[in-house]
């Protein structure tokens, strides 16, 4: 009985081991920050490059598209703090001037780089989720 | 309406404690009028729910809007089926429903199971009532549905979003909720198999059955998130590893393990606390998903803070759930022994084992990497978020393994296979495997995913072939009928193994569906009117003309697009977007879709230029996902195949599979034909006044769809038509609205023709409706307590039922046949 407890423990060690391991570093890839505009922005430097979820509201009326593309450029902003961020695609239903918006990118010295497919907004009227997600 | 509302849900409270308390002394001292004392006051509390349910839709039908929910989720110009739906579009409501169906399954059980499990019974309606209490205790002190404005409140309602006026949405929550309370029943009589003592397989079957029934709600309503995710948010995806999605995952699980795991404890007496555990666990982590997407905890901690009280209440009643339930499953460990150990892991009890370690591994992954960001918010204090790739690059192996272990487990006899039967069982499924793998090499698809995918599918479809084929020449030798008789008899001898088997199908096209994700392409396209884009290949996209129109819901701006394929005329397709009132600011993409069995072409109108009418188009073309719909489909006649109670088959027996199949389909096509059948060709356009708007909706529309003018849907309707001109014309000839509407009664003949005649027809069935529900409850409450008051003798407990005598020559009889 005991010899079979060892192994079961030897053989749980083993596995547990590896997958801990292996979130780890899996974990380590995928991980972002989630940060607030006015946490980042003070420090701006010490996070140029690094992957970056960014929380903030759109300042009103700063939502710039050229012609005939979707390339869009905007400010975000919370508390004191601004950035300007620049994205290419489709943006969201909810995505307008004052909304609560998290993005996926990364800082560069000239701005915030949003990620293909990284803009979500939240609907600034409430909106409570019925059973499945919304985007 | 509102103060009956929330005295009934308080008196539903008091009754609950009552049912909970006289069913415990009940239990404890063995007292048969006190346990059918605790029996009809649990039924009361359900015919009680009823009735507060009834007093909510019928304050959603006429329109309440004193009551704060009502004025929340609905308005007057909203279809009556989201008047409905509404019931379950918010918070309060949802738990209201919840606790209703809760309470409609507890009273099922019980009925069912009073005679069966006369020990259990008692403890049962215990626990079914203290999680009744919670979620009435919840109601009444902190989301009372029934609250409504102190002072003046506004004359309409602020309407349901307009993301969730969809077919599937309103659909999808009950569906959902009917699959989570379902396994409030399993964990009921667990807990009364724990509390009694009574762990003998006997609860076993009515868990089983159970969990298997709401394992097919959890299943569907799972489904039509995803359909709704689909065909409303655009994306082009249907599932993203939300939250809120992975609520429900986590239970499904843990379910599905149980089902399996459940087996090897019926043949070998085997897993008894591994099953307890599970059944506890999926109750557990069904309002776990509950409190993780109510309360705000996965947004943030701090969003956890914002309805403090609500968050503690949960975690609350959460540890308490875990406490007495373990507590329970230590205190009962001598009872809960092994019969057997494992003899060999090339045994199917083995695969069944490694079957459970994955899903609940998948289960726990799901939630760890769910709770992550909050996790790292309260121990690091820094927010990290984990996204969809990383589920992907955790949970596509994953369900390779468990698409692997699909196969294999049938393969395995039960106890120890020998190396000569492995290689008979294992041959063909083997070769099929190999053979597509070599073609996926040969025709260059990438091995990781989609490679793998198509070669497990082949693996396991063969393997479930080759049991049919085998199972059926058997039974064509045994019987000396035709193999099509044999294969039927062979459904209705083991309707759960062959169900089983079918539900398997179901989940290779499911992951044949997912395969598909493998080959997608999307572009981003921008055009102006008359341009075409040819770049992906079969398919060219021709933009005409961009169309703005109006009804009075909403505005409509729809782009107008004709799509060939190979140069040959494929659709024309409606991409639009939508401008509910009231919602202007969020307008809806309504998704066109052109599914066929080999892909969806599917098309988003991104964004427009007002002025030279230029557009953004978003084009996907995604690779098999109807399969999964299919799938699912299947999944479902598999499992009612499986579930159908034994009678039925002996009546039957050649005519169910058939009946079975007819059903399913049927099922499938309810969830799948609106969507597709759901046009968004614009209607046309309508100018009209404020007066005319308002007298549009007290007319009934004339063309049989049961809906007033204002509402009624049906494309090019004719009757909407002519009341609309008959309409103006009385109005341009000046008559006040009363002369208007006198007019159309008297053309009409009878004042069928108005929505609500002043307290007549509808409007009293509506009144009356809460009021016949509530009477029906004390009907049944009194016919209650008359019968138990009447019955006197106690009846001594029968040791060994027919049922389960019948049980017991089941399973010989399927031993003996897996010997051959």
């Amino acid at each position: 009985m005991s010899k079979k407890l060892i192994r079961v423990l030897i053989a749980v060690v083993v596995i547990g081991g590896a997958f801990a391991t292996l979130l780890a570093t899996t974990m380590r890839e995928n991980a972002q920050y989630f940060k607030e505009v006015n946490e980042v922005m003070p420090s701006a430097p010490a996070w140029y490059g690094k992957a970056l979820q960014l929380h903030g509201f759109v300042v009103a009326g700063s939502i710039q598209r050229k012609p005939d593309t979707l390339d869009y450029r905007f400010m975000v902003k919370n508390g004191d703090s601004e950035v300007r961020a620049d994205y290419t695609g489709v943006v969201p239903d909810t995505f307008k001037d004052g909304a609560e918006v998290v993005l996926k990118g990364r800082l560069t010295s000239t701005g915030y780089k949003v990620d293909e497919n990284g803009v979500v907004a939240k609907c600034p009227s409430k909106y409570q989720a019925t059973g499945t997600g919304g985007k | 309406m509102a103060v009956l509302g929330s005295f009934i849900l308080l008196l539903t409270f008091v009754l609950a404690s009552a049912a909970f308390s006289v069913s415990l002394v009940g239990a404890r001292r063995q007292r048969l009028a006190l346990v059918d004392g605790g029996v009809g006051l649990y039924h009361a509390v359900t015919a009680l729910m009823l009735v507060a349910s009834a007093v909510m839709i019928h304050a959603f039908v006429t329109g309440d809007y004193t009551i704060k929910y009502v004025q929340h989720y609905s308005n007057t110009a909203q279809p009556m089926f989201y008047k409905f739906a509404s019931y379950w579009g918010g918070l309060d409501g949802s738990i209201m429903f919840w606790t209703t169906l809760l309470a409609i399954f507890g009273s099922i059980a019980i009925a069912i199971n009073r005679e069966r499990h006369r020990l259990l019974i008692p403890w049962v309606v215990v626990t079914l009532a203290i999680i009744e209490m919670f979620f009435l205790f919840l109601m009444v002190i902190h989301n009372n549905p029934f609250s409504t404005f102190l002072t003046s409140h506004p004359t309409d309602g602020q309407g349901l979003n307009p993301l969730l006026q969809n077919y599937y949405m309103a659909i999808h929550p009950p569906m959902l909720y009917l699959g989570f309370t379902g396994m409030a029943i399993p964990f009921a009589f667990g807990i009364g198999a724990l509390a009694s003592g009574q762990l003998d397989d006997g609860w076993l079957t009515a868990v089983r059955r159970w969990t298997m029934f709401a394992w097919v709600f959890l299943t569907v309503g799972l489904t039509l998130g995803a359909l709704w995710a689909y065909e409303e948010l655009g994306w082009g995806g249907y599932w993203m590893w939300d939250p809120v999605e992975n609520a429900g995952l986590l239970p499904w699980f843990t379910a599905t393990a149980f089902l399996h795991s459940v087996m090897v404890q019926e043949r070998r007496g085997m897993l008894k606390i591994w099953n307890v555990s599970l059944v506890i666990v999926t109750f557990f982590l069904t309002i776990f998903g509950t409190f993780m997407t109510r309360s705000g905890v996965v947004q943030s901690v701090h969003a956890f803070g914002e309805d403090r009280e609500l968050a503690m209440l949960f975690t609350g009643f959460m540890i308490l759930t875990l406490v007495l339930s373990f507590g329970l499953v230590i205190y009962r460990m001598p009872l809960l022994r092994s019969r057997n150990e494992l003899d060999s892991w090339a045994s199917r009890e083995a695969a069944f084992l490694v079957n459970n370690w994955v899903l609940l591994f998948a289960a726990f992954f799901t939630l760890f990497a769910t709770m992550f960001p909050t996790l790292s918010e309260a121990v690091r204090g820094e927010r990290v978020t984990v996204g969809a790739p990383f589920f992907n690059q955790w949970m596509i192996p994953v369900g390779f393994i468990m698409l692997f272990l699909t196969g294999v487990g049938p393969l395995l006899a039960w106890r120890k296979s020998t190396v000569t039967n492995l290689v008979e069982q294992f041959l063909w499924p083997a070769l099929a495997a190999a053979a597509v793998i070599v073609t996926c090499l040969v025709v260059h698809i990438p091995i990781w995913a989609s490679g793998l995918s198509f070669t497990l599918c082949a693996f396991v479809a063969t393997s479930i072939g080759q049991e049919f084929v085998r199972g059926a020449s058997v039974r064509h030798r045994a019987t000396g009928t035709d193999r099509f008789t044999a294969l039927v008899g062979l459904f209705s001898r083991s309707r759960r193994r062959y169900g089983g088997y079918i539900v398997h199908i179901g989940i290779v096209l499911v992951f044949l569906g997912f395969a598909g994700r493998g080959f997608e392409r999307s572009e981003t396209i921008s055009l102006k009117p008359g341009e075409t884009f040819s770049d992906m290949k079969p398919y060219a996209v021709t933009y005409n003309a961009l169309t703005v129109t109006q009804d009075p819901a909403k505005q409509m701006v729809t782009a107008d697009l004709t799509v060939t394929r190979s140069g040959k005329a494929f659709a024309n397709m409606y991409p639009a977007r939508w401008f509910f009132v009231g919602h202007e600011q969020e307008p809806t993409t309504e998704v066109a879709l052109r599914r066929t069995p080999a892909e969806d072409f599917y098309v988003v109108l991104a964004s427009y230029e007002a002025g030279d009418q230029s557009a953004h188009f978003q084009v996907h073309i995604n690779p098999l996902v109807n399969w999964i719909w299919l799938g699912v489909g299947i999944m479902v006649m598999g499992s009612i195949v499986a579930f159908l109670p034994e009678r039925a088959i002996a009546f039957a027996t050649a005519k169910v599979p058939q009946g079975s199949v007819t059903t399913a389909l049927l099922l499938f096509l309810v969830l799948t034909v609106p969507g597709l059948a759901r046009a968004q060709t614009p209607s046309g356009v309508i100018p009209e006044s404020a007066v005319e708007r308002e007298l549009m909706s007290e007319i009934m529309c004339t063309c049989g769809c049961r809906l007033t003018a204002q509402n009624c849907g049906m494309p090019n309707c004719e009757g909407k038509a002519a009341q609309r001109a008959k309409l103006a014309g009385l109005i341009a000839k000046g008559l006040t609205k009363d002369q208007i509407l006198a007019a159309f009664v008297k053309d009409f003949g009878s004042e069928d023709i108005l929505s609500r005649p002043p307290d007549r027809g509808f409007n009293r069935l509506a009144w009356a409706f809460p009021y016949a529900a509530g009477l029906l409850g004390i009907g049944v409450v009194a016919g209650m307590a008359v019968r138990w008051t009447r019955r006197k003798d106690h009846e001594p407990d029968p040791v060994i039922t027919a049922d389960s005598r019948h049980d017991l020559e089941d399973r010989l009889d399927d031993e003996l046949r897996d010997l051959d």
